[in-house]
C-alpha cells in the first residue's frame, strides 16, 4: 500500500525494522506528497540495478529511477553490444583462416544490417530480463530523469512526483565527452561510441579520434568488419596508462591490422562536403617543436570521437545538496561509497573510479549489504581489478604497470618475466598474430603483483590468474602449477 | 607453444636440415674412442670414477625425455637422448623428434580441433550477419599437410633445441643392458653402446588394440595413424570412450565426417560424471553419433573396400552392423616397455598394467634407472606433468635440488566441441572423502555471449565449483564447460595451487564480459535446489 509520509523514520536503518512495517510501490501522489522507500537508486546501471536487487532480497522497500532503458552504459551502448561487435569482428578474422584450415569459404560478405537487428533484438531481451529481474524482486521502476529538490530532507523530483529514502544511491554513469564546436569547428559532426551502436550501415571510411580503449575497440571493430579507418591519436601510442609492454604492442598491433595510425595528432576542424566529412588534422613532429603539418581525410562516413567519459550529474541538482564531486564533476566518495551528505551514496561510472561493470556491481552489492543487513564492513576492495580490452588480439591486465612497480618499490625490488610466442591456432595460417606476457614481481619472494598480456585468448584467459594475484601469489606458485597442453595460458606458468 | 616461437625465428626449410642430421648414429666422443665394457660391476666401477660416456642416458625422446635431457646437460651434465619410433600397427605410420603429444598426441590434437571449431564458426558467422554462398566443404588434405608440415617444423625444432644444449641426440632404439649401460640400435641394425651414471626410461606409450576382435587390427587404425593421414577417413567409427576417443570423434564431426562413437559402458571414466554427461550431450547435439553399450565383435572388409562391423547392444542383446570408411581403436594406451630389456635387470613392472613401479623421486627398483612420464606407473598421462618431472628429476641427478614433483592440482582440459576444462577432485570423489554433508557445490549454467546472437543451444555450459562446507570453504574442485575452457581453467588452477577458498573466488571482480567471469559469481548451491541459471549480466 501507498505510504504518504509526514513522519521521519530514522535514518539508521534497522534490520528489525524490515519485516514490522509493509510498504510497497506508489500510486501517484499529489504535488506536495513524497513517496518514501528504504532505498532509492537513481540510474538503473549495472551499480544500481545490482545495489537495488540485494537491498531488495535483504527485504528493503527499493525503488530505482531510470531515465532510459534499464541496462545503463554496458547493456545497451557499452560491454554488451560492444562485444557483440567485436565477435561479429573475430568471424571476419577467422574467415581468413579457413582456407588454411582446409574450408573453402570463398566470397564472403559481410552484412552491418543483420548484425544490427540481431543485436537490437538480443539487448531489447536483456532489458526485458532487467524490466522482469526488478518485478520479481518487486522493485519499483519508477520512469523519468531524477533530480533534487531543495527541501532540507533530501528528496527526488521525477516528472513532477517526489520521493525520498532514508538511504539514496546515486548511479547514473557517465557518456561520453565530446569536443565542442568552439574547441574544434565542426566537431558536433562526429558521433561518439553512442552513436557507433546506431549506425544502420557500415561506414566506408571511419575516422575514430582517441587513444584509450574505447577508441582502440571501436577501431579495431570497423577496420576488421572492413570499414577503412584511420585512428587519431594525441602522442605516440595508444593505451598509455597501460604497462608499456601492451602500449607498444597494442599500438603495433592495429597497425598490423590495416588501422591508419596518425601520431602526434589532433583534429583542428571538421567540414562537411557533397563526398563526406572533411577532417583536417594538424600532426606535430615531436622533434621539432614548431614543425607541423596540416593533413586531410576526405569521404569520412563516421567520425567516432573517443576521448573520454564524463559523469551524469548535471540535471541532478546535486549542488544544493552538499555532495562534493571533483573538477571534472564526479561525485567524491569515501572507501564506503558516502558522499559528503549524509545518507546519499554514490558508486560507478559517476564517481570516475575504475569505470567497469563488475566494480560497480559489486559495490551496489556490497553497500547493500552495509546498509541493509548491518553489515558495518562491507566495502568494495577497488585493489588488484582484472580488464579486458577487446582490441584484436585481447588485452587481459590486472595490478601494477611495471613502472609502477617502480615507483612503489624501486628498481632493484623489481622482477619482470616476459615471453611472448606464436599461438599454435596460428601455426598453419597464413595470418599470424603474436600473444606477448608480462609479470611484474616484487620482493625477494617475488609477489606477483602485475600481469599483462595482449594475444588470441587472453580474454578467457585473465579471470583465474586475478584469482590468484588477488590471494598474493609469487612467482613460485606460478612455477609450482602445472601447465595445460597446449594452450597459451600455460606459458604463465611455465615462464623462465 | 614455446616451440612455434623458436620455430618462427629459424628461416632455413625443416626438410633440408633433416637431410643432415639423418644418420647421426656414431657414439658420442667423436675426439676420443672408449672401450666399451659389459660387465656389470664393472661399469659400475668406471661411472663411479667419472668415467663413463655420459653422466645421463634418456631412452625416449618425448615431451619428458627431452625435458630431462636439455635440464640436465643446461646443469652441467652430459647427456645422450636416444629415441626411435617403431612404425604403428595398421598404418605403418612414422614420425620424429618429440613423441606423442608433438606427432600423435596434443598438438595434431589440438590443431584438428581449431578446424572443427573453424567448422562451427562458419554456422555461426551467417548469424553475426556473414554472408557465405552455398555450403562450406572442408578439404582433409589440406588441413593434413598444413598440420603435418607444422609437426616436422617441430620436429627439427626439438632438434635444435638439443643441439643447441649440447644433448647428444641419437636416432636410436634404447634397451637397458645393466644399470649403467644402454645398447642402442639403428634402423639398419647397427648396435652402439653407451654407458651413463644415470639412466632414465622416459618411453611413454601407444595406443592398444583390442586382442580378441577379429579384423580389428588388420582393418583399424589408432590415434597413431588418423593425424597422418593422407585423405580423409571418410565415415568413421571410433571405439572407446575415453578423452581421446570423444576428441578425435569430435572433430571428425566438426569437419563434416560421419562419425559414430561406441561406447561399452560410460564415457571419461575417471572424470566428474556429471561434466562427463554435458560433454557427450553437446557432442550428441553438434552431430556425433553414439552408439552406447556397444561392444564391437568384428571387422570384415567388403569387396567394396567398406568397413563392416559388427557389434553387440549389450542391454538387448541384439546384434547390429554398420559399414565404416575408416574404424578408430581408441580403446587405452599400453606402456613401452616390452623391448627395454627391463625383466633381465630385475626393473619391477606392475603386473596389470606393464608400466613401471617409480617412487615419488621417479626411482625404479634397481638404482641409477629412473623412470617418468606415461611408462611410469601411477602418473597422469600427460604432457605437462612428464616435462616438469623430467626437469625435476635432471635438477636432483644433478645435486642441485631436492625438491620432488607434485602430482597433486594437475589441471586438465578435454578438447571435444564443448571444451571441458577441470583442477580437483570430482563431485563424487569430494563426497567419497568428505562425506556428502561435507561438501558444498555452487554451480551455474550460463550462457556465453558469443552463443546469443548465434542461436546456439547453450545447454551444456556449466560451472561447478565444490567446496569444503565448513570451515573456510577451501576450493576441492572445479570444473568447467565452455569455449575456450583450456584458456580459462589455467588461472583458475594457479589459484587452486594456492590453496583457494570460495570466498577468495567471490572477492576478485569478473572480466565482463566472458565466459570466465561466471566462476567468480557462482552463488546458488546445489544443495539449495534453486535454478542455477545465470540471467542477465
Amino acid at each position: 500500500m501507498l505510504l504518504k509520509i509526514t513522519c521521519k523514520l530514522l535514518a539508521a536503518v534497522s534490520l528489525r525494522r524490515h519485516g514490522a512495517v509493509v510498504r510497497r510501490g506508489s500510486t501517484m501522489a499529489s504535488g506536495s506528497e513524497t513517496t518514501r522507500f528504504d532505498f532509492l537508486v537513481i540510474g538503473g546501471g549495472s551499480g544500481g540495478l545490482a545495489g537495488a536487487r540485494r537491498a531488495a532480497e535483504l527485504r528493503a522497500n527499493t525503488a530505482v529511477i531510470e531515465s532510459h532503458k534499464l541496462g545503463g552504459t554496458c547493456v545497451n551502448v557499452g560491454c554488451v553490444p560492444k562485444k557483440v561487435m567485436w565477435n561479429a569482428a573475430v568471424h571476419a578474422e577467422y574467415l581468413h583462416d579457413h582456407g588454411d584450415y582446409g574450408f573453402d569459404a570463398e566470397n564472403v560478405k559481410f552484412s552491418w544490417e543483420i548484425l544490427k537487428a540481431k543485436r537490437d533484438a538480443y539487448i531489447s531481451r536483456l532489458n526485458q530480463i532487467y524490466r522482469n529481474n526488478l518485478d520479481k524482486a518487486k522493485i519499483q521502476t519508477i520512469q523519468g530523469y531524477a533530480r533534487f529538490t531543495d527541501e532540507p530532507e533530501p528528496t527526488v523530483e521525477v516528472n513532477g512526483r517526489r520521493f525520498t529514502a532514508p538511504h539514496i544511491l546515486i548511479a547514473t554513469g557517465g557518456q561520453p565527452s565530446v569536443m565542442s564546436d568552439d574547441e574544434v569547428p565542426g566537431a558536433s559532426l562526429g558521433i561518439t561510441s553512442d552513436g557507433f551502436f546506431e549506425l544502420e550501415t557500415l561506414p566506408k571510411r571511419s575516422v575514430v579520434v582517441g587513444a584509450g580503449y574505447i577508441a582502440v575497440e571501436m577501431a579495431g571493430i570497423l577496420a576488421t568488419l572492413g570499414s577503412k579507418t584511420s585512428l587519431i591519436i594525441r602522442q605516440s601510442g595508444v593505451l598509455r596508462s597501460f604497462d608499456s609492454l601492451i602500449s607498444t604492442n597494442c599500438t603495433k598491433e592495429l597497425q598490423n591490422n590495416g588501422v591508419d595510425l596518425w601520431k602526434n595528432s589532433q583534429v583542428k576542424c571538421v567540414s562537411k562536403t557533397d563526398r563526406g566529412l572533411e577532417v583536417t588534422i594538424v600532426t606535430k613532429d615531436p622533434e621539432k617543436k614548431n614543425d607541423e603539418k596540416v593533413g586531410t581525410i576526405e569521404g569520412v562516413d563516421c567520425l567516432l570521437w573517443a576521448i573520454g567519459r564524463k559523469p551524469n550529474t548535471s540535471g541532478l541538482n546535486i549542488g544544493s545538496l552538499g555532495v562534493d564531486v571533483d573538477e571534472r564533476g564526479h561525485i567524491i566518495v569515501d572507501e564506503f561509497q558516502n558522499t559528503t551528505r549524509s545518507g546519499i551514496y554514490g558508486l560507478g561510472d559517476v564517481c570516475g573510479k575504475a569505470l567497469l561493470t563488475p566494480v560497480a556491481i559489486a559495490a551496489g552489492r556490497k553497500l547493500a549489504h552495509r546498509l541493509f543487513e548491518g553489515k558495518k564492513d562491507s566495502k568494495m576492495d577497488y585493489s588488484s581489478i582484472p580488464t579486458v580490452v577487446f582490441s584484436h588480439p585481447p588485452i587481459g591486465t590486472v595490478g601494477l604497470t611495471e613502472d609502477e612497480a617502480i615507483k612503489t618499490n624501486g628498481k632493484e625490488n623489481v622482477k619482470i618475466y616476459k615471453t611472448s610466442f606464436t599461438p599454435m591456432y596460428h601455426a598453419i595460417t597464413s595470418r599470424r598474430s603474436q600473444c606477448i606476457m608480462k609479470l611484474v614481481c616484487v620482493g625477494k619472494e617475488e609477489k606477483v603483483v602485475g600481469l599483462h598480456m595482449q594475444g588470441l585468448g587472453c580474454d578467457e584467459m585473465l579471470q583465474g590468474f586475478a584469482v590468484a594475484i588477488k590471494m598474493g601469489a609469487t612467482k613460485a606458485d606460478f612455477d609450482n602449477t602445472v601447465a595445460i597442453h597446449p594452450t597459451s595460458s600455460e606459458e604463465f606458468v611455465t615462464m623462465r | 607453444m614455446l616451440y612455434c616461437h623458436t620455430i618462427n625465428s629459424l628461416s632455413f626449410k625443416s626438410q633440408d636440415c633433416f637431410q643432415f642430421l639423418l644418420g647421426f648414429t656414431t657414439p658420442p666422443n667423436n675426439n676420443s674412442v672408449k672401450p666399451h665394457f659389459s660387465c656389470p660391476a664393472f661399469t659400475t666401477q668406471y661411472c663411479l670414477a667419472g668415467k663413463c660416456d655420459y653422466d645421463l642416458v634418456v631412452i625416449g625422446g618425448g615431451s619428458g625425455g627431452l625435458a630431462c635431457s636439455k635440464e640436465a646437460a643446461q646443469l652441467g651434465q652430459k647427456v645422450a637422448v636416444l629415441d626411435y619410433v617403431e612404425p604403428s600397427a595398421k598404418g605403418k605410420t612414422r614420425w620424429g623428434l618429440g613423441g606423442t603429444c608433438v606427432n600423435v598426441g596434443c598438438i595434431p590434437k589440438k590443431l584438428m580441433h581449431q578446424a572443427a571449431l573453424l567448422g562451427a564458426a562458419v554456422k555461426d558467422a551467417r548469424k553475426y550477419g556473414w554472408q557465405i554462398p552455398g555450403t562450406v566443404c572442408h578439404d582433409w588434405t589440406t588441413m593434413a599437410e598444413a598440420i603435418q608440415n607444422h609437426v616436422k617444423s617441430l620436429n627439427w625444432g626439438h632438434r635444435v633445441q638439443l643441439q643447441d644444449k649440447k644433448v647428444k641426440y641419437l636416432n636410436l632404439k634404447g634397451s637397458l643392458v645393466d644399470e649403467c649401460t644402454v645398447r642402442g640400435v639403428s634402423k639398419a641394425g647397427k648396435e652402439t653402446i653407451l654407458t651413463a651414471k644415470n639412466i632414465v626410461i622416459a618411453t611413454g606409450g601407444r595406443p592398444k588394440y583390442p586382442t580378441n576382435i577379429p579384423g580389428a587390427m588388420e582393418h583399424g587404425i589408432t590415434s597413431d595413424d588418423i593425424f597422418w593421414l593422407k585423405k580423409s577417413p571418410g565415415k568413421t567409427l571410433v571405439v572407446g570412450a575415453s578423452y581421446v576417443a570423444l576428441e578425435c570423434a569430435g572433430f571428425l564431426t566438426g569437419i563434416g565426417l560421419d562419425t559414430t562413437v561406441m561406447v561399452r559402458s560410460i564415457a571419461l571414466r575417471g572424470f566428474d560424471r556429471q561434466m562427463a554427461g554435458l560433454v557427450t550431450d553437446y557432442m550428441e547435439a553438434y552431430g556425433t553419433r553414439f552408439a552406447w553399450n556397444s561392444v564391437p565383435k568384428r571387422v570384415d572388409k567388403l569387396s567394396s573396400g567398406a568397413l563392416q562391423v559388427t557389434w553387440t547392444d549389450t542391454e538387448t542383446g541384439c546384434e547390429h552392423k554398420d559399414c565404416y570408411d575408416s574404424v578408430l581403436w581408441a580403446v587405452g594406451r599400453a606402456p613401452e616397455t616390452k623391448t627395454l630389456g627391463l625383466d633381465k635387470l630385475g626393473v619391477q613392472l606392475n603386473e596389470a598394467t606393464r608400466k613401471i613401479v617409480v617412487g615419488a623421486d621417479e626411482s625404479t627398483s634397481v638404482p641409477n634407472i629412473f623412470a617418468f612420464g606415461d611408462i611410469s606407473e601411477g602418473r597422469p598421462e600427460l604432457t605437462p606433468t612428464a616435462i616438469k618431472a623430467g626437469k625435476l628429476l635432471a635438477r636432483r641427478l644433478a645435486g642441485q635440488s631436492t625438491e620432488l614433483m607434485n602430482y597433486d592440482n594437475v589441471a586438465t582440459t578435454v578438447f571435444t566441441p564443448l571444451e571441458y576444462g577441470c583442477v580437483g577432485l570430482s563431485e563424487e570423489e569430494a563426497e567419497r572423502r568428505h562425506g556428502e554433508e561435507g561438501v558444498e557445490v555452487y554451480h551455474a549454467f550460463y550462457r556465453p555471449l558469443e552463443f546469443t546472437v548465434a542461436e546456439r543451444d547453450a545447454s551444456q555450459c556449466y560451472i561447478k565449483v565444490i567446496c569444503e562446507r565448513g570451515g573456510d570453504q577451501k576450493i576441492l574442485g572445479l570444473h568447467f564447460t565452455g569455449p575456450n575452457a583450456g584458456e580459462v581453467i589455467q588461472g583458475f588452477s594457479l589459484s587452486f595451487q594456492c590453496g583457494a577458498t570460495y570466498p577468495q573466488l567471490l572477492q576478485t571482480v569478473g572480466i565482463h564480459p566472458t565466459c570466465a567471469e561466471e566462476v567468480v559469481k557462482t552463488h546458488i548451491t546445489k544443495r539449495s535446489g534453486f535454478d542455477p541459471t545465470v540471467t542477465g549480466c
